[in-house]
């Protein structure tokens, strides 16, 4: 293979000039949805109506429909938010972490990773509103000043996780709004439709495309880059806290910060590759999210998979290491006691699956790839799974020992939380420019100024 | 309408035709009488009927007054206001009662023939809550949890409440006197034919007086007693070796050595409650007195798992292992019996059943050793042969100094014989029967199918079910007559030669029930109306003035010593001293041994511990009371060995069927360690058909295995059998059946130092063998909070915890805690705030039991508290884990973090969800403690250490002026505690007994590394094995 290091490869495959780059990605916004989109869609808001159902019915009857039990007091209700919180990760590392770094290529995933960020921790946050014994108390987990002279308890790492998922969120939300300006202005002049121009023009704040306007744009997005970047790690770090300051083994664990957060990598970035596999595909953007993407993806998938399996291998070394019965005793019943199915499935799919990315060809296969990336994305809920129940369900007492069956309504939330995010990642496609006008004309080539007048590099 | 400001019309004031506008033709020529009406602002006459005065006087003001008061109205009329029924304050005071103060009144259990003496906590005037007469002297302020839940019995919702008529397969609610007069006039038709009165024990004097006066009134009037489980066969065999009287009373509080064969004294035999009192008085660390017990027995009972040393064998080979002992004890101390057993040795005999025979020389030198302070205690479920070979072993070891001298037991009547009972079947078939009379019994549960009871009742002209609810019997009986229940009836009773009890009821019956007394006196009078509230209360106390009170030798007047015998709810007498005369040594006759080498399966039916012979089947606290050992609750099942499962290729929960010659039964497979091999034990109290909605179809009924031809006995069936199914059936237990063999769970609550054992021996060389082993205390960090006040905790000694479950039941009661059901424990999430963890060590043939009642440890530095996110668990400052029910949101978060995951959820609001809302019945709602929150669903609860009983007596110190001190209060599980096991009290009182075992030197906290320091000292179990062994 013969390749040339001291040239960039280009970001933008196809040749594209800049109108047609526009053309291409606004395409979706302005054609009528076709019968597949409607097929796409419905299957998705028939999962959303499964967990609506399911919801309802917990309301009404009370969460002894879900499998919870004595000792394992939460179970797939958390399993899900951490699960969602986690994929929520890739989005706000991709465009804010990436982009200080001055990862050109993030151009082409951020908006849809963004996008995919604030969806799935919507989805996150559904569960803890839900997972209490009387969601309408829910209230009191907010620190607003009463009569009562009652207040919050701040020592309380659930109450941690209240701040650091709606920050999260807000100064996400915000980020990807900024990000969205300028491409609404794009669409705003683009459209002939008279609503959709009221729309665009509400949310394009006045953009211009003046020099002005991206000079104040482009520090404000830098600056908010800025301040997402360390939520990125303090999100999934105070997640882990809800674990780690607890003191049941398997859960007390100093390890669970990095571990969670390379962890969050590593599911929201097979998260990302699933659903650009196909949008790319759908969408005809394969000159835009290039193969090149998807491979720099997997890399990043291959590194922080082999983290969470270093973190896997330092819990039982510590386990041991450390002499504390319970806690060793919990990790070998991990791994050969009754959950031992779900202990293994997690490591198969989170450690050793993702290996076969050592090979470039695995790497820049679609199918392949797609089959790894959903074997992440199971192993990764199955992780949680693993630390929330295999912990509870056999801790110090073994009398109090119990195992955990899911049923039937825990189940239905799982699917409702999934029929959510893509009804929302469906609704996305058709609505907003997927990936960001502006940012990838910027990094096309010959939109830079260069000293050889930005000619086509041979 | 004036015109006035029509400036254009007036100028022009001539007839001609005005160009503007006009409304007809009048005006637009200027018709001057037009011109002058429009002058005025009405038309002539119009005003005419006006007058300020003659108008409505409703103001503007009292106009939107009415409205905003209809509307108010219209939309409360609308709203879902219900009335709630009556609330009625008390006008005037009664003289009894203090709204807010419990009233404590005496009386006398009936849950069972043990007639124990209560005392029953009342609020404003409903019965809340049930504890022991202190004063009595048998149970001597404790009581059992069948008698704790009793209380449930009295609000069952399903009581029938009114007589009830059976006509063609339903019941019609009648008046009670149509139901006398039929009745009377039936009993008078009956010349010739029989009246069978049919009835569970009697203990009580008066009822006696009332069945003869019934007898003399109706003279074929014929009295059949019985009792499913019961010590006949010990009594016929005591009669048979001593001549009279029935089976001592022991001192158990006196034994060196007790052997145990196939009996459970401290579980469903004799009278448990003072048994276990004077068992656990024998395991004192205090005194350091110990008792040393010897089980040899089919299956693991309470027992069993307090025992010493226990060896299982079948049943079968009860009497070679009495008659081997013996002749060793002869060879081995010169102790000759009145049996001389040559042929048997007991070294055979440990070889033939592969029996540790190590145990066994400790057992006979022991009993040598202890001559004269041992006790060899046959169950009652033995033949008759054994009891009197152990009589004589008894009596030849010297061990009639053990048996009390003070006080015998009592029987009024004796039980019928089963011969008498099929003469009573064959005469019911024969038609000679005319009316049958159940008096609160239900002998078509009860009885074996092969008797025929039911098919020969049909053909009985009427028969009569007196009870307090349905059941079988009922189903098949022409009345039912709701009767009273214990707490709304009179009565007395004598189960022992040193003393009375008396009964009063603490409320009016809620229903239309009447005692059952009452019944038989009104049909005894042959007059429908002669019933009164006052009936059996008028009689009971003639009977009493007439016939009891003269021969007490009282020195007070019969009213006073009436009204202080009902205060007291007690009458002491004195016995006379109770002497035992020489043992009939030619009792044991051994030309009719005939050791038979069992084979096939031995079938063991037992009683159950909570529901006893199903009586208290309906009971959902019961029910939901996990068996002492298998933890089962909800169902009972085929205990098998592990080597039995193995052998047939079954595992828990498999489905098998058990028959006995033609008797079938499918019953489900639940390993239980320490089971004998190749014997099935079942316990009785299930499998009803007609019980209500908490009973009926819970469970097997394994009366249907009985048969009236006994076998071995009526309780124990060799040659039975056992074939697989296939199909499987859910045990729910509280606690999972953990691999015996799996070295990853292993032992763990030994390695967790879960539960800490040692030996006496140990203990005696080395008091403080305990602290030594313990982590050292770890410094703090924090500047802990300093706790200068009383500051609550609790010591159990667990010596003395038999791990019988009755503190669980008496939590139940004092703490509203609602039943969950069966597919609730199946999920693992019972309510009971207290439970009796059960672990096992060693080989799952013969496992060594730890038993341990585990609650909230209310640590100082309790790791629920601080991860609350709304503060709703939080520490007092006396040193108790509270919980805020209002704030809790129901993370779980306090759970998860639990070490020793006594916290408990309500999934559900469990009243709601368990049977159809059978809990939220009105009624129950009456039963509920006052003090104590009732939890919906969503909230987490767990022990108090009974804050409501910390209040109170806070409350009374406080009105009396002087400082609360820890032994103001008892917990409900501490007052239940029939072997006294558990101590409360304060921390920081150097005065009180309780100090003395929270600081004992054999104390221990549960998980004491992890530094949460609890408040719930355990004091380590020793056990007293030969020192050799140690």
């Amino acid at each position: 293979m013969n390749i040339d290091y001291s040239q960039e490869t280009p970001l933008i495959a196809g040749r594209l000039d800049l109108a047609q780059i526009e053309e291409l990605i606004a395409q979706p916004m302005d054609t009528k949805p076709d019968r597949k989109y409607y097929i796409a869609l419905s299957i998705s808001v028939t999962a959303l109506l499964i967990g609506a159902v399911s919801l309802g019915l917990t309301f009404y009857y009370g969460i002894g429909l879900w499998g919870n039990n004595q000792p394992v007091g939460w179970a797939f209700e958390i399993v899900n938010f951490v699960f969602w919180v986690g994929i929520g990760h890739a989005g706000t590392l991709i465009s804010a972490i990436l982009f200080l770094l001055r990862q050109k290529w993030r151009t082409g995933i951020a908006r849809f990773a963004e996008a995919m960020t604030i969806f799935a921790v919507m989805c996150a946050g559904i569960f803890p509103a839900i997972h209490t014994g009387r969601p309408w108390m829910d209230g009191y987990l907010l620190p607003y000043p009463n009569q009562h002279g009652l207040w919050v308890n701040f020592t309380s790492p659930l109450l941690w996780d209240v701040f650091a998922v709606t920050t999260y969120f807000t100064v996400s939300l915000v980020f990807w709004y900024v990000g969205l300006i300028p491409d609404f202005g794009s669409m705003r002049d683009r459209t002939t439709s008279k609503i959709k121009k009221t729309i665009y023009s509400i949310f394009s704040l006045g953009w211009r495309h003046s020099n002005r306007h991206w000079s104040h744009y482009e520090k404000a997005y830098m600056l908010l880059a800025g301040f997402a970047t360390p939520l990125v790690l303090s999100v999934h770090t105070i997640v882990s806290f809800d674990f780690a300051v607890s003191i049941i083994p398997g859960w007390h664990t100093t390890i669970f910060p990095p571990y969670f957060v390379a962890g969050a990598i590593f599911s929201g970035f097979a998260m990302v590759v699933t659903v650009l596999i196909f949008v790319r595909k759908i969408f005809d953007l394969q000159n835009i999210i290039t193969i090149d993407h998807l491979e720099k993806m997997n890399k990043v998938i291959l590194s922080t998979g082999m983290m969470v399996g270093y973190a896997y291998s330092m819990e039982f070394f510590i386990a041991w290491y450390s002499g504390v019965q319970a806690e060793s005793f919990l990790f070998l019943s991990r791994a050969f006691g009754p959950y031992a199915w779900a202990y293994w499935i997690m490591v198969s799919c989170n450690v050793l699956i993702p290996q076969l990315f050592w090979f470039r060809k695995i790497r820049r296969s679609i199918p392949l790839m797609l089959i790894i990336v959903i074997f992440v994305n199971v192993g990764m809920w199955f992780e949680r799974f693993v630390i929330t129940v295999t912990s509870l369900n056999r801790d110090f007492l073994p009398s109090s020992w119990a195992y955990f069956t899911p049923t039937m309504y825990d189940i239905g939330l799982l699917i409702g939380s999934f029929g959510f995010f893509f009804t929302l990642v469906i609704l996305f496609t058709k609505s907003l420019p997927v990936v960001s006008i502006s940012e990838v004309k910027a990094v096309a080539d010959g939109a830079q100024p260069t000293h050889h007048g930005g000619a086509y590099h041979e | 309408m004036s015109e006035q400001n029509n400036g254009l019309n007036t100028a022009n004031e001539d007839n001609t035709p005005h160009p503007n506008y006009w409304r007809s033709f009048e005006s637009l020529y200027r018709d001057p009488k037009v011109i002058e009406a429009k002058a005025h602002e009405f038309k002539e006459g119009v005003t005419d009927d006006f007058s300020p005065s003659g108008m409505s006087n409703i103001s503007r003001r009292k106009f939107f007054a009415l409205l905003g008061a209809s509307a108010a109205l219209a939309g409360t009329a609308c709203t879902d206001y219900r009335d709630k029924g009556e609330i009625v304050p008390y006008n005037v005071k009664p003289e009894e009662i203090t709204v807010g103060k419990p009233n404590y009144y005496a009386s006398t259990c009936t849950a069972c023939p043990n007639a124990c003496g209560i005392l029953i906590k009342t609020r404003e005037g409903r019965p809340i809550k049930i504890d022991g007469n202190p004063d009595h002297p048998v149970n001597k302020g404790k009581i059992c949890a069948k008698g704790q839940a009793n209380i449930l019995n009295l609000y069952d919702p399903e009581r029938i409440k009114a007589p009830q008529k059976n006509s063609s397969l339903t019941f019609n609610e009648v008046s009670w006197k149509d139901a006398d007069n039929e009745i009377i006039t039936a009993l008078g038709l009956a010349g010739s034919d029989e009246i069978a009165l049919i009835t569970h024990s009697i203990t009580s004097p008066t009822m006696l007086k009332v069945i003869d006066d019934f007898k003399a009134k109706y003279p074929t009037a014929k009295l059949y007693s019985y009792e499913l489980f019961n010590d006949s066969i010990k009594n016929s065999a005591w009669r048979k070796t001593y001549g009279s009287g029935n089976f001592p009373l022991l001192k158990w509080d006196e034994a060196k050595v007790i052997l145990s064969l196939e009996s459970d004294f401290l579980g469903t035999e004799g009278h448990k409650v003072e048994t276990s009192r004077l068992f656990s008085q024998n395991r004192d660390v205090d005194s350091k007195k110990f008792t040393r017990l010897y089980c040899i027995d089919s299956n693991i009972t309470i027992t069993g798992i307090n025992s010493d040393y226990r060896l299982h064998i079948r049943p079968e080979a009860q009497l070679e292992f009495v008659l081997s002992l013996a002749n060793e004890i002869a060879k081995k101390g010169n102790i000759t019996s009145a049996i001389s057993a040559s042929g048997y040795d007991l070294n055979n005999f440990a070889k033939k059943y592969n029996l540790d025979s190590k145990i066994l020389n400790y057992l006979v030198s022991d009993l040598i050793a202890n001559k004269g302070k041992s006790i060899i205690t046959a169950g009652n479920s033995l033949p008759e042969n054994v009891h009197i070979a152990v009589n004589l072993l008894n009596d030849a070891l010297g061990n009639k100094n053990l048996y009390r001298t003070d006080s015998s037991s009592v029987s009024l009547v004796d039980h019928s014989t089963i011969e008498e009972f099929e003469a009573l079947v064959q005469k019911m078939n024969a038609g000679s029967v005319a009316v049958v009379i159940n008096i609160d019994c239900n002998p078509v549960y009860h009885f074996a199918d092969d008797l025929g009871f039911e098919k020969a009742l049909a053909k009985v002209p009427l028969s009569i079910t007196l009870t307090e609810r349905l059941n079988e019997t009922t189903a098949v009986t022409h009345y039912a007559l709701p009767l009273n229940h214990n707490f709304e009836s009179w009565g007395d009773a004598k189960v022992r030669t040193n003393v009375f009890s008396l009964q009063q009821p603490v409320i009016a019956p809620i229903h239309q029930t009447r005692q059952k007394e009452s019944i038989l006196l009104s049909w005894i009078s042959g007059k429908s109306d002669s019933f009164t509230e006052y009936l059996y209360l008028t009689y009971l106390k003639n009977n009493w003035e007439k016939n009891i009170y003269p021969t007490l030798n009282s020195k007070i007047s019969f009213d006073k010593f009436w009204l202080g015998a009902l205060h007291d709810g007690i009458v002491k007498t004195t016995s006379p001293v109770i002497s035992y005369g020489a043992a009939n040594t030619g009792s044991f006759d051994e030309s009719k041994i005939e050791i038979k080498n069992p084979e096939g399966f031995t079938l063991i039916i037992k009683e159950n511990y909570s529901l006893g012979d199903g009586r208290f089947a309906h009971n959902g606290w019961l029910q939901e009371l996990p068996h002492p050992v298998s933890k089962a609750t909800w169902d009972n099942y085929a205990a098998l060995s592990e080597k039995t499962c193995k052998d047939f290729g079954l595992k828990d929960n498999d489905l098998i069927e058990v028959s006995v010659e033609n008797r079938k039964l499918k019953l489900p497979v639940l390993m239980q360690a320490g089971t004998a091999d190749n014997v099935i034990v079942v316990e009785s109290g299930f499998g009803r058909t007609n019980s209500g909605t908490v009973a009926t179809g819970v469970g097997f009924n394994v009366n249907s295995l009985l048969s009236s031809k006994s076998n071995l006995s009526p309780w124990i069936y060799s040659n039975a059998k056992i074939t697989k199914t296939g199909d499987t059936y859910l045990v729910a237990t509280t606690q999972e059946h953990h691999v015996f063999d799996d070295p990853l769970v292993q032992d763990l609550h030994i390695i967790r130092k879960i539960i800490q054992e040692g030996t006496v021996a140990e203990y005696l060389k080395n008091p403080s063998f305990i602290k030594e082993n313990n982590e050292a205390q770890l410094p703090s960090v924090s500047n802990p909070y300093p706790y200068n006040g009383v500051k609550w905790g609790m010591a159990i000694d667990l010596n003395k915890c038999t791990g019988c479950g009755d503190c669980v039941v008496a939590c139940d009661v004092e703490n509203n805690i609602p039943v969950v059901g069966k597919d609730q424990v199946l999920k693992s999430r019972e309510m009971q705030w207290l439970r009796i963890d059960r672990y096992y060590s060693g080989s799952p043939d013969n496992p060594k039991v730890s038993i341990q009642p585990m609650l909230c440890q209310h640590c100082d530095q309790a790791p629920c508290e601080n991860v609350c996110p709304v503060v709703a668990t939080t520490h007092s400052p006396d040193g108790l884990n509270q919980m805020t029910y209002n704030r809790c949101v129901g993370t779980r978060y306090c759970s998860n973090n639990c070490p020793y995951k006594v916290r408990r959820f309500n999934f559900y609001n469990f009243r709601d969800h368990f049977r159809d809302s059978y809990q939220e019945n009105p009624i129950l709602a009456l039963m509920h403690n006052p003090e104590v929150t009732v939890r919906s669903r969503g909230v987490m609860e767990k022990c108090t250490f009974c804050v409501q009983r910390i209040s109170e007596a806070r409350a009374d110190a406080t009105h009396l002026k002087r400082n609360l001190k820890g032994s103001d209060v008892t917990t409900a599980c501490q007052d239940a505690c029939s072997s006294n096991a558990i101590y409360f009290g304060d921390i920081n009182d150097k005065e009180e007994e309780f100090y003395k075992y929270r600081n004992h030197e054999l104390g221990y906290y549960v998980l004491e590394e992890l530094n949460v320091k609890p408040n719930v000292t355990y004091i380590a179990k020793l056990r007293n094995i030969h020192s050799e062994e140690v």
